[in-house]
């Protein structure tokens, strides 16, 4: 070693390289380098650099010249196969194993990265000599040295060749870390290093480029075989890839050459093969089949995707392919949905789903929502004209037909299309059309109560009346509610609620109810107090306005008050246990109409001076009003056949008082209007439910004539008398004691007022909307008509959808009386006038 | 054959006995309620004066609370006195 101080720097050089150089070629060629040789390396390459003032340089230089030939070795080796499977396993077989020595061979010349000489900085460029200058420099050296040492490469060579050598230069001034972008992710140390760089770039320059072009071909032939099922090594497409991001020469875009060349080409080959690949199936088989071929490619190329190309291009190809695969056929596939909705197919649904959710703008989709939406309305509406003879008639039947329908369509839209929101709202439309379908059955509502002479009628559904009755139903003592769990009717209450969700009008279904629940609390029928009072909650929660959900409350709260007013009653006055009252607040329950006059029994007329006065020291400042339409009793009817208890309204008993003097008379209907002092629809009524109350073999009340077949048909001499043949028949045995609800539907109006019924819903609905313009403005003080209207609905969408009509005019009755005005420049905006 | 009751229920609502159709002071009618409230009924009751008149509760006292040194019966004038019955 000692020696060496004294000689001259060449000869340092010459001295160590050629021992070392073997060691670096057998590297190359991954041969056996012993542990000794391998450190041999090390000492020498430091030595150098430590002696000769130059040698770094040199080192560099003699490498690269030993890498050149190497590979150039290799070139004509791959070159060399004619075949392109041959021809690409031969070029990953050269590319890996260098790819694999570029991990190693930089290890022994770290000693090079310190030396100013060959590290590619930008700085050394500037001003060193053209040997030593920099990398870039002494590349296109050895570039030119390459070409003229091998003039038996290909022609084409050539100026690739020089092409490469001035691309190389700015390579190397571009920064030592473009090699770094491997597939790879570990980041070995010697991934910066100058040899590594040398290596890949001279590989790039003398290999790659003469053959990137047959070697992309090849690779997406493989991918070709593969896509028809032909054997192939996946392996080959890989290392083709990989070699173009390893072989990237632009530091700032890594992928620059794998995606102008690899991507690209993959891209056009793939979409290529399934524009001729899918209009084949689809000729073939059907669009069914279609769908299934488009959904199994499809996923099929995302795993094929992930084998061969970067993360960085999942997202084009997909796009390419649903371009290919599925915008091209949309018409064709959306063709299909509705029969496939008709029929159920649930399967086929979803995939179409998936497919077309795939496509960006959304249109498929949207068509398949609007084939959904419909199909539900057409089919709804088929189901319930169908069955329009049962469920206009049994609102039971009625509900459960449409839940049937619902709970369909529900699981239609969750099996197929995952309860995506899109179709959920689709749906919910359908369901709203179907449930606000007047076609069926509807009501008449005057549009306008003015006392015109012509009056118009705008149909609604009857649904709300009819979910009112089911209610009604399930919250009585019917044989409904007793057949069925509190769990059953607390789930039937909810899908009712779940129904009225759809409807309009909504406030029909709060006056039904309503009338529902007074009749169940002054005749305490009522299943189950818990529930009642649970069910108005829940309307609460759907959003029931809170002024109806309190005044329910209310509701309970009097009957309530009643009972401890009862209690206390009897105990002021010990002769009265049989009296119940129940004080109502007028403005909390159904409208009742006026007062109905009826000559009360005699034992009757003795109780209610003392309720009165008894509920005068109660309350003062308070007077009573008698309901008697809505008062009800039992009584004790004796007859020759037995003694039965009957539980009738207080017209029917005074109108059986009439016979308690003379029982044996026949009393004729005009005598029975002036012992009863009934309006004569009242005792008609009355008398009709005596002789002919439904569902019971004896009459209580006999006619003479008989052959009457309705209220209307009684004249004033027509006779009654009683039935002394009386009896409850159970079982086709006539009973000698028993009870019997002559009560039958309690009679909350008059005949008169039932008629004003739906002119009292519009009432309610003008005054209402009225009320909530008002409210608006004060808010808002200025507001366009758009706006304003779009408020307004929302406000009163939960009791009614006010028609364009009605706001018209009410906005034209609230600026006459000047609550409001317009702005005098735009007939369109309104200005709130406090 | 006879007929005997057993037992009754009886319905009835109530009204206040007032000597005006409408309150004096926010002239809504004693059948509906003060401005102030949704139900009426219980929740807004009446109260008489000894001198006879007779208001919504809420109202008259709003009244008296705007009075800050004779209350008064905005009606008649004389000296404001619930009539406790």
């Amino acid at each position: 070693m000692l020696r060496a101080i004294g000689k001259r720097d060449r000869d340092i050089f010459d001295e160590v390289w050629p021992e070392k150089r073997k060691i670096v070629l057998k590297l190359l060629r991954q041969e056996t380098v012993s542990q000794l040789e391998w450190q041999e390396l090390f000492f020498g390459v430091h030595f150098v650099c430590l002696w000769d003032e130059k040698g770094a340089a040199k080192i560099y230089e003699g490498l690269q010249q030993d890498i050149v030939e190497f590979i150039v070795q290799a070139q004509s080796k791959v070159q060399a196969q004619r075949g392109e499977q041959a021809l690409l396993a031969t070029y990953i077989v050269e590319w890996r194993k260098f790819f694999t020595q570029s991990n190693y061979l930089p290890l022994p010349f770290r000693q090079l990265e310190q030396s100013p000489q060959v590290k590619p900085a930008s700085s050394s460029s500037s001003t060193s000599s053209s040997a030593i200058g920099g990398g870039g420099a002494s590349t296109s050296n050895a570039a030119a040295l390459i070409s003229s040492q091998v003039p038996s490469s290909s022609s084409s060579a050539k100026p690739s060749t020089s092409s490469a050598a001035t691309g190389g230069a700015s390579t190397s001034a571009g920064g030592a870390s473009n090699s770094a972008g491997g597939s790879s992710s570990k980041k070995s140390p010697t991934e910066d290093s100058p040899v590594r760089k040398l290596m890949l770039d001279s590989w790039n320059k003398h290999i790659f480029h003469d053959i990137k072009d047959r070697l992309q071909e090849s690779a997406m032939k493989i991918v070709h075989a593969e896509r028809n099922g032909d054997a192939y090594d996946a392996q080959l497409v890989v290392g083709v890839r990989e070699s173009y991001v390893n072989l990237s020469s632009n530091a700032e875009d890594k992928l620059e050459i794998y995606r102008e060349y690899f991507e690209k080409a993959y891209l056009k080959a793939t979409a290529d093969f399934y524009r001729l690949k899918s209009a084949e199936q689809q000729q073939e088989n059907g669009v069914l089949a279609y769908m299934k071929y488009a959904d199994a490619k499809l996923r099929e190329e995302e795993v094929r995707a992930k084998r061969y190309l970067e993360p960085s291009s999942f997202n084009i190809l997909t796009c390419r392919l649903v371009k290919v695969l599925i915008v091209d056929h949309l018409n064709s596939i959306i063709a299909e949905c509705p029969a496939l909705i008709r029929d159920y197919e649930t399967e086929r649904l979803n995939l179409m789903f998936r497919l077309l959710d795939r496509v960006i703008d959304g249109e498929g989709v949207e068509a398949m929502m609007g084939d959904l939406q419909r199909h539900i309305k057409s089919a709804g509406l088929a189901d319930m004209q169908s069955a329009s003879e049962i469920i206009t008639q049994d609102s039971e039947k009625y509900v459960e037909r449409l839940l049937e329908l619902f709970n369909r369509f529900s699981d239609l839209v969750r099996n197929a299309f995952n309860d995506d929101p899109r179709f959920l709202t689709a749906r919910d439309i359908a369901f709203k059309m179907v449930v606000n379908d007047t076609s069926v059955f509807k009501m008449e509502l005057p549009t306008s109560i003015a006392n015109r002479g012509v009056k118009y009628t705008a149909p609604e559904s009857k649904c709300p009346e009819l979910l009112a009755n089911y209610c009604d139903m399930l919250l009585r003592r019917t044989p409904l509610s007793k057949r069925l769990t509190s769990e059953q009717i607390d789930a039937r209450l909810r899908d009712v609620l779940l129904v009225l969700k759809y409807v309009n009008n909504k406030d029909v279904f709060m006056r039904y109810h309503k009338v529902h629940l007074t009749r169940r609390l002054i005749l305490g029928t009522s299943a189950d107090s818990e529930k009642e009072e649970d069910i108005v909650e829940w309307l609460r929660e759907v959003g029931m306005p809170a002024d109806y959900v309190n005044r329910l409350a209310r509701m309970f709260q009097d009957i309530k008050v009643s009972e401890d007013l009862n209690t206390q009653f009897r105990n002021s006055i010990s002769r009265h246990d049989a009296i119940n009252i129940k004080i109502l607040n007028a403005g909390a329950w159904a409208r009742c109409s006026e007062r109905v006059s009826v000559s009360l029994p005699i034992e009757l007329e003795d109780y209610i001076p003392d309720v009165e006065e008894f509920y005068k020291k109660k309350h003062s400042g308070r007077k009573l009003q008698w309901y008697h339409h809505m008062s009800n009793g039992t009584i004790t009817f004796v007859n020759n056949f037995g003694r039965y208890d009957l539980d009738v309204t207080t017209f029917q008993m005074a109108v059986l008082f009439a016979w308690n003097q003379r029982q044996h008379d026949k009393i004729s209907y005009e005598n029975l209007r002036l012992a009863t002092e009934l309006p004569d629809p009242e005792l008609r009524r009355t008398l009709w439910s005596l002789v002919a109350f439904p569902k019971i073999k004896k009459q209580i009340l006999l006619m003479e004539p008989i052959a009457i077949s309705s209220p209307k048909d009684f004249a004033e001499n027509t006779m009654f008398y009683i039935n002394q043949e009386f009896a409850i028949v159970k079982n086709g045995k006539s009973q000698r004691r028993g009870k019997l609800n002559l009560i039958g539907r309690l009679q909350l109006s008059t005949e008169r007022s039932q008629q004003e019924d739906n002119q009292s819903i519009v009432q309610l609905r003008i005054l209402r909307t009225q009320e909530a313009i008002i409210k608006i403005m004060k808010v808002r003080k200025r507001m366009n008509n758009a706006a304003l209207q779009a408020e307004l609905i929302d406000i009163l969408k939960n009791m009614f959808l006010p028609s364009k009509k009605m706001i018209k005019e009410q906005l034209e009755w609230l600026i006459e009386h000047k609550y409001m005005r317009r702005d005098d420049d735009d007939i369109n905006m309104f200005i709130y006038v406090a | 054959m006879k007929v005997t009751i057993k037992s009754w229920t009886g319905v009835a609502s109530w009204r206040w006995i007032a000597n005006d159709e409408n309150c004096g002071i926010c002239r809504m009618s004693f059948e509906s309620t003060c401005p102030e409230c949704a139900l009426p009924g219980d929740d807004c009751p009446l109260v008489w004066g000894v001198c006879s008149h007779c208001f919504h509760m809420h109202c008259i006292v709003k009244w008296l609370n705007l009075q800050p040194l004779n209350k008064q019966c905005p009606m008649c004038r004389q000296s404001w006195k619930f009539n406790i019955h």
